[in-house]
């Protein structure tokens, strides 16, 4: 599907070797052995049920993992994802109490999700500050500011709209969460801008090599900046169907959810370094992970033993990555 | 208006009446470093303007003023009469002027057809950009210049002379009144230089203003319509082409004349066999090479791109993994894969692909020139830096390495000059045997001279020189016996009084 990760036919050996080049293939195969081994040792693990309910579950990290991946492909990182989603329940809640108005609500939360990405993306871009330092910096601000503002005490959700409230439970045709559809719907535009549309692409070279990209005539700072714009504003519309599942805005919410969002989106084979990996390869992270983590619970393993297997997973998959880009770069 | 090289005919035809471009004093410095002082440089359309000078010079800091990567310090900068701003390489493609950089600017994850037309995607009514146009049209355009570059390969898997035609095209790609190339050729065989000439020429012919370097000659007296010369950042001349004599040409280069390129100072070589190869094979590509090569010789290698040079030069002195048979150095067997007995032995390679396999462009010159050989000033462990700095010091004064301090970063010198600083790294530290490939890519002539005087010296001193070169001339000048490669075998092994061009050449051709 892109250009970017196809490599050229000729200098491939065999087809398996062709069909292991290709990353995301490898992730698919991942998944259905996952899939495969929980559908056999855990009773209900392969059900309409469970499976819809896992996408559920998976549809917050599938939205946020897109701004994610973006931001590494252009060879930054934004770990304020998490405390973003904590934050902007805040504008969400208050002005859907006070106005009844899920319109409202929902545009106070973009408005603020986009004046935190304006300031990671302006102090990254603009100001030169690594980006690390700068997200490390904003996510410990924004946590820090809810648990001031809220207390102890969560602000919940007094005006519980009908319409937010679909948004934790609602399924399209009774199946399928919404939150997952928006997920889905999302993903697949953003895939196709990946691919196709020529920003997409200056992402892609920006991150690939900086100075090469300048050369293009393309605006590095500015690519950067959108990267973050749109990170953060995924975020927030991760934080808004967060927010309509536990009917509150609360200090605790979405705490390690960027750890989780970076895991799937380097199992999903992003390179950190930027320049390489897909929306695709991302998506299959986190469905791996979401997938491994119910299984487990289903076999009755304590999340300890989650954690545990999740990181060796993730250090086994790109330690395997690495091995590969050295036999392919011939060293 | 502008002209697009793959659709000629469109768009109106240039004006040859202004200057195409025109740069008045130009003036430029970096920490430590006058790069440029009061520069005029003035192209006028449908001509090719060669600009020359020594490493370090300013040329290529003058084409990245022009293309927006550096800022001028002073100056003006007029397109068509016009004054320009050029503050970014985005002004710079705007006014059309494409530029062909001296290091390989592309992004190597993308394919080549991508990188073609990174500058700009051609896109659909709907804003997606349209693959199947970038492709056909990359495809067209290596057609109609006669490269033969595969659209659809990653570029970082092509090899640097595939890659070098991958940014030629890509200048070629977009409406352009002003094409430089920087030194494009230091990695074509003679057969694609022919056709890039040929290029260069067309458009000329469609009014396009071409700005060409080159520290070759023989090149810029077939190609160019007038010549600059830079030296040490000031305007030395700009003249016709035809009122230049190689002489007058080296004259204004470096402010002296050279009388002979090839100085023949050391004596007959020895018996002593230093290296000895057998029946040497690789996976890859070698196909039962055997050779021996005497201290105080030079034995040259000449072949095809292609033909194996590199690769056999990488595994004689144990970077690589070999299939079969034996390589002996001054009479110990050394096994592949094993550089560490390699630099014990005494044999040390000086690479062609200087960017991504020599420097550490971070660090200082100093630390690049003494990397191989901290042991000689370590003093109980430690190395005695004063020593260190003065052993450096006496070999940028030996080449005329031009850099401010021996603390700048190597990055930041001129092409040529690290070069110098890489082949001291292995002069340092003695040597039995020195592999050298295309030990003068890229290297202005009064360098080259020194270069040559001292690999004849080397050998006067009783090291075995084997170089790999695709110079003819370097070949002839400088070895005491020739090696022909062609497709990974040895076709040909002669005394260099045997030797001759054609003889040469249709070894290479097998
Ligand atoms: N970014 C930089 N920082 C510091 N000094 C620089 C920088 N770029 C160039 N210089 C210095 O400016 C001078 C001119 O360099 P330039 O690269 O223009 O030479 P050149 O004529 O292109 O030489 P070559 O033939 O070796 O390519 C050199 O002394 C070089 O060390
Ligand atoms: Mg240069």
């Amino acid at each position: 599907m892109s250009l970017a990760s196809t490599a050229s036919a000729k200098d491939q050996p065999s087809l398996l070797a062709r069909l292991f080049a290709r990353q995301e293939l490898a992730l698919l195969v991942c998944l259905v052995l996952v899939l495969a081994f929980f559908s056999a040792t855990v009773e209900n693990f392969f059900s309409v049920r469970n499976m819809t309910n896992v996408l559920g579950q998976a549809s917050l990290a599938l939205t946020a993992g897109i701004g994610c991946a973006l931001v590494f492909i252009s060879g930054e990182v934004d770990i304020s994802i998490g405390s973003l989603l904590a934050t902007i329940a805040l504008p969400l809640i208050i002005i859907m109490n006070d106005t009844n108005s899920l319109a409202l609500g929902v545009g106070g939360a973009l408005l603020f999700g986009l004046i935190i990405g304006m300031v990671n993306g302006y102090l990254v871009a603009y100001a030169g500050i690594n980006s690390l330092i700068v997200t490390l910096g904003t996510m410990f601000i924004m946590r820090g500011g809810v648990y001031l503002y809220t207390g102890q005490r969560a602000i919940s959700d007094d005006a519980s709209l009908d319409s937010f409230i679909a948004l934790s439970d609602g399924r399209l045709f009774n199946i399928i969460p919404y939150s997952a559809v928006i997920a889905i719907v999302l993903l697949v535009a953003f895939g196709y801008m990946m691919q196709h549309w020529p920003f997409g692409r200056q992402i892609y070279a920006v991150g690939g090599n900086q100075e090469v990209a300048r050369l293009a005539g393309y605006d590095v700072r500015r690519v950067k900046f959108i990267c973050f714009i749109i990170s953060a504003l995924l975020a927030t519309v991760a934080g808004i169907i967060l927010a309509a599942r536990v009917g509150s805005a609360q200090h605790t919410a979405g705490l390690n959810f960027e750890f989780q969002v970076v895991a799937a989106t380097v199992l999903g084979g992003v390179s950190l370094a930027g320049g390489i990996g897909s929306l695709t390869g991302m998506a299959l992270g986190v469905l791996i992970l979401q997938f491994l983590s119910n299984g487990l619970r289903g076999l009755g393993l304590p999340t300890e033993w989650q954690l545990v297997i999740t990181g060796m997973i993730i250090i086994a998959a790109v330690a395997f990555d690495e091995a590969k880009h050295r036999r392919a770069n011939g060293g | 208006m502008s002209v697009d090289f793959l659709h000629p005919g469109e768009g109106a035809p240039i004006d040859t009446d202004v200057s195409a471009l025109e740069m008045r004093g130009i003036g430029k410095r970096f920490p430590g470093v006058v790069a440029l002082d009061n520069v005029d440089f003035t192209l006028e359309p449908g001509k090719i303007h060669a600009l020359m000078g020594e490493n370090g010079a300013g040329k290529s800091t003058l084409i990245k003023i022009m293309a927006g990567v550096y800022g001028k310090d002073a100056g003006t900068i007029r397109m068509r009469g016009r004054e320009v701003d050029i503050k970014s390489p985005r002004d710079s493609l705007k006014e059309g002027i494409k530029v062909v950089f001296q290091e390989i600017a592309l992004i190597s994850e993308f394919t080549v057809a991508e990188n073609i037309f990174l500058e700009g995607y051609p896109t659909g009514r709907t804003g997606s950009i349209d693959w199947k146009k970038i492709r056909a049209d990359s495809a067209a355009l290596f057609n109609r210049i006669g490269f033969n570059v595969d659209p659809a390969a990653r570029t970082g898997s092509l090899p640097v002379s595939q890659q070098q035609m991958v940014e030629i095209a890509r200048a070629l790609a977009h409406e352009a009144r002003v094409v430089v190339m920087d030194e494009p050729t230091s990695s074509l065989t003679p057969n694609e230089v022919s056709l890039l000439f040929t290029v260069i020429r067309r458009l000329a012919a469609l009014g396009i203003a071409v700005v060409y370097v080159s520290h070759k000659l023989d090149e810029v007296f077939e190609i160019a319509d007038t010549v600059t010369v830079l030296r040490d950042g000031r305007h030395i001349s700009t003249r016709p082409i035809g009122e230049h004599t190689n002489d007058t040409l080296i004259q204004d280069m470096i402010g002296r004349r050279i009388d002979n390129l090839f100085p023949r100072q050391r004596g007959a070589a020895g018996s002593k066999v230093a290296l000895s190869v057998e029946n040497l094979s690789t996976a890859k590509k070698l196909i039962d090479v055997s050779f021996e090569a005497r201290a105080g010789e030079v034995l040259g290698f000449f072949g095809l791109m292609g033909a194996g040079r590199t690769e056999l030069a990488k595994a004689i002195v144990g970077y690589d993994p070999i299939a079969s048979g034996t390589v002996t150095v001054d009479g110990q067997r050394l096994a592949p894969h094993d550089t560490r007995t390699g630099v014990r032995l005494g044999i040390g390679l000086l690479t062609e692909d200087r960017k991504s396999e020599g420097l550490m462009g971070e660090l200082p010159v100093y630390q690049n020139a003494s990397l191989a050989s901290l042991g000689a000033f370590a003093r109980l462990g430690f190395v005695d830096k004063a020593k260190e700095h003065q052993a450096v010091q006496d070999y940028v004064d030996r080449f005329r390495i031009k850099t401010p301090s021996l603390f700048q970063q190597i990055k930041n010198l001129s092409g040529g000059n690290q070069q110098k600083v890489l082949i001291s790294r292995w002069l340092m530290r003695g040597l039995k045997v020195i592999v050298v490939d295309e030990p003068t890519r890229g290297i202005d002539v009064g360098a080259k001279s020194e270069i040559f005087a001292l690999i004849d010296r080397l050998a006067g001193e009783g090291l075995a020189v084997v170089m790999m070169t695709s110079e003819m001339p370097e070949l002839l000048g400088l070895a005491d016996r020739i090696a022909v490669m062609c497709e990974g075998r040895l076709t040909a092994l002669m005394p260099r009084e045997e030797a001759t061009q054609e003889k040469i050449l249709n070894a290479a051709i097998g």
